[in-house]
């Protein structure tokens, strides 16, 4: 018996542990010494490395338990979990007593309650629910979370005033909870696809079809020449560079857009290939398909670490304003994030390719994923609709009105309904299954846009998040 | 014809009524707000944007359709009064069925439905009555009350808890229209506008969005006005003193800041900006006499005169906030006072001489040397003013009577479960007594089922406790 186990799974685990044990180990000693000269423990920035050691240290564990399915993995990775949501509270709570408000006015203080809200979640998904590889998804985005806190402007900025208000807080709280819940709703719509015996080539289908739509919002901003443009950004005062109140200088720069169409063109590849597998009723296509979003990973890691390069040091001009201005990586949150975001889809897309009959194994039942997902959204909606009633509550009193069409307060009206055409077709027409967790994950795209594609694409009043 | 007529309108309504109706409806409305978010509108926009945005040809061509201010066409306002109406019609279609279920329960099951029904469970008895009392006990310890249905050849039980979720999609459907209503109410009677004041002003008259103005039954005066700022210099309130004045009396008055407003008569006034005007409200001087004497100190208005001695007199003449010299004149930069010059006129009357003071001295054009007195400056007052955001919505409390209304309805629709128990005493296959129990709910069914096979162990469990001799036959739970 024990023996059928072992051939089952060759590596013990205990190699893994011990190793990101002793790096954990190892990184917080480092910063024990670095405390000890400084003398001030239990600042934010010391808990929140900590957290994000304890966060690395999760992932890498949940990572290899979603590549072996080995189970000890998941129990220290649990652990290490708790770990970093100890510190990572007590961040919050350091910066909350600091700033007198509860930690939503800046894009520093949301992602810190976001990371916060994600490994919470993540420990609840797996003690309550039992999805053991949630893990494998949240933790690497709760440690990009993190490193990106690290480039932004983390100091306690008062309020002006129109933020001052409580109305706000539970605005943003209930968003918070609401697309986390959006979120969660979407992992589990996926993994009762892979539950349903969805074909994995379709999975390919989809991840590049969602890494071609990422490419072309980037691309939105190429110039003329290979140029992409990208919002200024003052390394000193950490804070973008304005040319009048409420706008952006955006400096171009050069040669990355170019390098961007490229990387279109190599995410792109796969699903032509798919295509073609499709209509030559060819599999040879689709093993050259597998192999291209091999090829389009290592290119996108190429694109992002040429982004990271081209916006570390270098003054770039501006179309709109004469003068170089230098830029970073944190002055373009959205596109770092979607960028990771891609790299992140197509690895988790190789790990089903490779690892498909365990992650089925590991998985619960579709019956019981289709109606956790249903649970969760009808958990979501009602956050939506108080979220938005909250919102709107906080412009009539800040604003005058309590709805003013702009797009961030319409797309939220959008996904609202997209979620309620959800509820009705299940509740009437008796949708389960397939067509049910398609319109989960179309809800949680609309949220997506919602959260980051109105930010970056389109104007409006929500200037603050 | 008139029953064609009738039944026309019938099928539009059904139509009207139907899930894909709904749909569709909805579909349209997230195309065309998609829409108002990605193309300019018009209110949000300055023209000179919108022409450089897109070609002539194409704006007309958006203008004439109402693209260019979708939230306001009249098609997308009859689009959701279409949407309205397709809850209306699908509430009221579905209605009374709902209303038969809700106000006339279902309380003793018939052979059919005993037959069909999925979570069902029999048990085998001796005596009737005493397995009702049994179930009874039973159903009273997991929170369910049991009615004792009477029927000429039948005694059974039925309990219900929770009814209320049978009506909670009505709730929020109908809390959706009383939105809808305030919204409609709003853009019908509603109105935006702005007023700006100078601390003292009054005023009844409110610029309105659309350029019109509108005037108030009463007027508004600004007592005070101000900002405080952090100690970094960004600004940390802006709040204004501000009276409600009917007929020449105060009626009331309030300190106003953003995020909260003055509210009279259903008339809203917020604090929307605050600002300098570029203009002076008070300048102090010392005024020392050069020949010697005693100094003085003085406060000048704008073209204000005031005598120094029997003789001399100083008026203020202009005020320049932000100065600049060119070509021997003294120009206005900008109206923030950074940078501020006053002049000053001083006459003698004796001599019928005027000298131009300038402070601070501008070479050039400044004759302060010519001056009988020299002047210090020790304070300068700018005028600031307060802009007032001014709405009128009277269709905003049946719009957060919806929200609240809509809250309590999806709680309902999601999380309170209406069920329903039957425990029926029949006559088995074989013959002898058994207790039949029956279950149902509205929602969360497997839940439910696990309920109701506690439930069932509970009846169990009460029918061994009276008499011990009875046996226990296991229970054949089907649908579970």
């Amino acid at each position: 018996m024990s023996r059928a186990k072992l051939e089952q799974h060759p590596a013990t685990g205990t190699t893994l542990v011990v190793l990101v044990g002793l790096s954990i180990a190892f990184l917080l000693f480092m910063a024990f010494l670095n405390v000890v000269k400084n003398g001030d423990i239990l600042s934010e920035a010391n808990l929140l490395y900590a957290a994000l050691v304890f966060y690395a240290g999760a992932g890498a564990l949940y990572l290899g338990f979603g590549v072996t399915g080995t189970g000890s993995y998941v129990r220290f990775a649990s652990l290490a979990t708790w770990a970093g949501l100890v510190a990572n509270t007590g961040a919050v709570a350091h910066r909350w007593y600091e700033a007198g408000h509860p930690p939503f006015a800046s894009l520093y203080e949301m992602l810190l309650s976001f990371v916060w809200t994600l490994a919470a979640l993540t420990l609840i998904a797996e003690k309550r629910y039992g999805v053991k590889v949630i893990g494998t998804v949240t933790m690497p985005v709760a440690i990009v979370g993190v490193v990106l806190m690290q480039l932004l402007r983390s100091e306690v900025r008062p309020l002006v005033p129109a933020l001052q208000s409580t109305w706000l807080h539970v605005h943003v709280t209930l968003a918070m909870l609401a697309y986390a819940a959006c979120a969660l709703s979407f992992a589990l719509a996926l993994m009762f696809l892979i539950q349903d015996r969805m074909k994995t080539e379709t999975f390919l289908a989809a991840t590049s079809v969602f890494t071609m739509g990422i490419y072309a919002a980037i691309l939105s901003r190429f110039e003329r020449w290979g140029g992409l443009n990208v919002v200024a950004w003052d390394a000193v005062n950490k804070s973008e560079v304005f040319i009048s109140r409420g706008v952006r200088v955006f400096v171009t720069i050069p040669d990355l857009g170019w390098l961007m169409l490229l990387v279109f063109a190599a995410v792109a590849a796969p699903l032509v290939l798919y295509i073609l597998s499709q209509v030559k009723q060819n599999e040879l296509f689709l093993s050259l398909a597998n192999r291209a979003v091999f090829i389009s990973i290592l290119l996108q890691a190429l694109a992002l670490l040429f982004f990271q390069l081209r916006t570390r040091d270098g003054l770039y001009p501006s179309l709109d304003v004469e003068g170089l201005y230098p830029t970073s990586l944190a002055a373009s949150p959205f596109i770092l994030s979607a960028l990771v975001g891609a790299i992140f889809a197509n690895l988790l897309y190789l790990l089903l390719l490779w690892r498909r009959q365990d992650l089925e194994r590991l998985l619960p039942d579709r019956e019981v994923l289709d109606r956790i997902t249903y649970k969760t959204i009808g958990v979501a909606f009602p956050l939506l609709t108080l979220m938005i009633a909250a919102g709107a509550y906080w412009a009539n009193r800040a604003w005058g009105s309590y709805w003013n069409w702009d797009p961030k307060e319409t797309w939220a009206a959008i996904t609202w309904l997209v979620y309620a055409g959800y509820l009705h077709m299940r509740i009437t027409r008796g949708w389960r299954g397939r067509r049910a967790a398609y319109f989960a994950i179309l809800g949680f795209a609309v949220v997506m846009f919602t959260f980051f594609g109105v930010t970056y694409l389109l104007p409006g009043l929500h200037s603050y998040a | 014809m008139a029953l064609t007529l009738r039944s026309l309108a019938r099928q539009t309504w059904q139509t009207f009524g139907s899930i894909k109706t709904g749909v569709v409806l909805i579909i349209l409305v997230v195309i065309f707000s998609a829409a108002g978010t990605v193309i300019l509108q018009r209110p949000m926009t300055d023209p000179q944007d919108m022409e450089r945005a897109y070609s002539p040809a194409m704006l007309r061509l958006l203008d004439a359709t109402g693209l260019t201010d979708v939230f306001h066409a009249p098609w997308f306002v009859a689009l959701l009064i279409l949407v309205s109406l397709s809850i209306i019609a699908a509430s009221v279609e579905r209605f009374p069925n709902a209303w038969r279920h809700f106000a006339r329960p279902y309380k003793s099951p018939d052979e059919v439905f005993r037959r069909v029904l999925p979570t069902q469970a029999q048990i085998a008895i001796q005596n009737d009555e005493q397995a009702l009392s049994a179930a009874e006990r039973a159903l009273a310890r997991s929170g369910f009350k049991a009615e004792h249905i009477v029927r000429t050849e039948s005694f059974s039980l039925f309990s219900e808890r929770h009814l209320i979720s049978e009506m909670a999609v009505y709730i929020v459907h109908v809390s959706l229209l009383l939105i809808f209503l305030g919204g409609i109410v709003d853009a019908l009677w509603g109105w935006r506008g702005s007023v700006t004041l100078n601390p003292g002003m009054s005023s009844n008259h409110v610029e309105l969005r659309n350029g019109a103005t509108r005037t108030l039954p009463f007027s508004i005066r600004c007592d005070s006005t101000g900002e405080d700022t952090y100690t970094d210099g960004t600004p940390k309130r802006y709040w204004s003193k501000l009276a409600v004045v009917d007929k020449g009396r105060e009626i009331s008055h309030k300190e106003i800041v953003v995020n909260q407003p003055l509210v009279h008569r259903g008339v809203r006034f917020y604090q929307a900006s605050y600002g300098r005007t570029g203009k002076l409200a008070t300048l102090t001087v010392n005024a020392i006499p050069t020949q010697g004497g005693e100094s003085q100190e003085i406060s000048l208005a704008m073209n204000q005169v005031i005598a120094l001695s029997g003789d001399t007199s100083v008026q203020l003449v202009e005020f320049i906030p932000d100065f600049v010299v060119q070509d021997g004149r003294v120009y206005a930069r900008s109206n923030d006072v950074v940078n501020p010059a006053v002049h000053l006129i001083v006459t003698s009357k004796k001599s019928n001489a005027s000298v131009n003071y300038w402070l601070p001295e501008i070479p050039g054009i400044a004759e302060n040397a010519l001056s009988p007195y020299t002047f210090e400056p020790k304070s300068l007052k700018t005028e600031v003013f307060t802009g007032l955001e001014v709405s009128h919505e009277p269709g905003q409390w049946s719009v957060w009577a919806g929200v609240v209304l809509m809250a309590i309805g999806l709680t309902f629709v999601f999380y309170v479960v209406h069920a329903r128990i039957w425990v029926v005493p029949v006559e088995a296959s074989n013959g002898s007594r058994a207790l039949w129990i029956g279950g149902s709910a509205n929602r969360n069914r497997d839940a439910f089922e696990e309920a109701f096979i506690k439930l069932v162990e509970a009846i169990q469990e009460e029918l061994k406790t009276p008499s011990a001799e009875a046996q226990t036959p296991a229970a054949s739970i089907a649908g579970s």
